[in-house]
């Protein structure tokens, strides 16, 4: 894990002080070293800012979608994971983003872990998270301290991930993890308690589960490949698909835009569900969506840059649609 | 309130035999769909009379959040249609939205629909007979189903 964290710093000391970049997307600590948050570096001095661990669970490129917060024409360093590699594809594709202005860094990736899982363990607050092999030592504020395994705390799309290696990088931070083994096909096996619902219980499920969404909007703004801002139609007067009541019925409204907007472009990296506070499960929608989408067109989104996003294209001899 | 309006709503278009109404919402290209069924009135063809038939210029205009939308706003089925695929009035629109119906078909039943009360097909402008089966069809099999039960969607 240092190993990587020191190969971030050493390519990114290279690329700002070779003016290759005007700053560089990392992650950093935030207030205590229980965080980590995105940070921009602008300066060849100040790359120890620059931190690697199993909390760096941000989706970076998702800066990139608007070129915040510079010039259109800075260019821009970044750090990827295996699944923030695919929706950079995504944008590439796209032509969101232009490869020439981007200078990408590749970090393997061993899975990230899920900080609020370490949060209900405590009653106070978390200050301390340190990591020592394949454990987690956590303390809180009063002192107390609680030593956790790795694996227990990785978030459930790791523990599935396929692309643990970035698929799209210009230099790697560390050697390439191995490739995980097993079936190639895209693992669905946490949507199966929802698919054995019966289609009553599942209209009432949704209902249930999307009725504590309080429309915040984190999850829009963290998604990499969800970029129409201002013009987005849930926000829109006229037609009014969402309305401001703040219900189920609007809250479902709202996801299932977000759904059939990004098909095609969403690799189901996972930042919507990271970022919600109320913790709703939003894979149940996306990851089923991608599910179909492999299953009608054998398509994965994000992984080939030369490809085109599933729903921006057709064949004139797909095989459906005759009923 | 909202609920009560839509039962009263509903009792005035019960039909003789006293089952209450169902709405279906039909959204239809302009060139085939929508001129198939103008030709099937024109024919005098008998259809049922719970479709309520959106225009659209082209399938390829159809998001599928509009068949939800409809869903929302207390429709118990949908019915989508346009020209055969190759014989877009605007070439290709209907193969793009040919993906999108039947991803949006396929997603249905997941979000807690029956399946049976969703469906996308290709009707041409003179297919006024062809027209006539798939609204008795499916208007039929919702009937059958009954009003849905109103939910989150």
């Amino acid at each position: 894990m240092s190993e990587r964290q020191a190969e971030i710093r050493e390519l990114a000391k290279a690329a700002l002080s070779e003016g290759r970049v005007d700053y560089f997307i990392g992650w950093g600590t935030g207030y205590d070293n229980s965080q980590i948050v995105p940070v921009f570096v602008r300066d060849a001095g100040e790359v120890d800012e620059l931190v690697w661990n199993p909390l760096a669970q941000h989706n970076l490129s998702v800066y990139l979608k608007r070129k915040m917060p510079e010039s259109p024409d800075a260019k821009i360093g970044v750090c990827v994971k295996g699944c923030d590699s695919r929706t950079l594809v995504s944008l590439l594709q796209e032509e969101l983003v232009d490869p020439e202005q981007i200078y990408v860094v590749g970090v393997p990736c061993d899975g990230v872990i899920n900080r609020r899982a370490v949060e209900k363990e405590f009653s106070g607050e978390v200050v301390d998270i340190l990591f020592d092999g394949g454990r987690v030592t956590a303390t809180s504020r009063d002192g107390e301290s609680k030593e956790f395994s790795r694996e227990d705390l990785l978030f459930d799309h790791c523990r599935s991930c396929r692309y643990p290696n970035p698929l799209y990088q210009d230099d790697s931070a560390g050697d390439p993890v191995p490739e995980p083994e097993g079936e190639a096909g895209p693992i669905w096996e946490s949507l199966e308690e929802f698919e054995a619902l019966s289609t009553d219980q599942k209209s009432a499920r949704l209902e249930e589960v999307f009725s504590t969404c309080i429309r915040c909007f984190a999850c829009i703004h963290v998604c990499p490949v969800c970029y129409c801002w201002d013009q987005c139609v849930c926000r829109s007067r006229k037609p009014e698909l969402v309305s401001q009541k703040v219900e189920a019925k609007e809250n479902l409204m709202f996801q299932m835009i977000h759904m059939f907007h990004v098909a095609g472009r969403c690799p189901s990296c996972g930042a919507c569900d990271r970022a919600c506070p109320v913790e709703i499960p939003l894979y149940l929608l996306h990851r089923k969506m991608n599910q179909e989408l492999h299953d009608m067109l054998g398509f994965e989104a994000g992984v080939d840059v030369e490809a085109k996003p599933a729903l921006q294209t057709f064949d004139v001899e797909d095989p459906f649609g005759e009923h | 309130m909202t609920e009560k309006t839509e039962t009263k709503q509903s009792g005035d278009t019960a039909s003789k035999d006293g089952d209450r109404g169902i709405k279906v919402i039909g959204i239809l290209c302009n060139w085939c769909s929508y001129a198939g069924a103008d030709s099937a009135g024109t024919a005098r063809l008998k259809q049922p009379v719970d479709l309520r038939i959106v225009r659209t210029p082209c399938t390829g205009r159809i998001d599928p959040i509009f068949a939800l939308k409809a869903f929302e706003k207390g429709a118990d089925g949908v019915l989508v249609s346009g020209c055969h695929p190759g014989d877009c009035h605007y070439a290709e629109g209907n193969y793009y939205a040919r993906r999108r119906l039947e991803l949006l078909d396929r997603l249905i039943p997941h979000l807690g629909i029956e399946p049976e009360r969703f469906r996308y097909t290709w009707v041409s402008a003179s297919e006024s007979k062809r027209w006539q089966e798939v609204v008795t069809e499916f208007v039929g099999k919702v009937k059958q189903l009954g009003p849905r039960e109103r939910r989150a969607l």
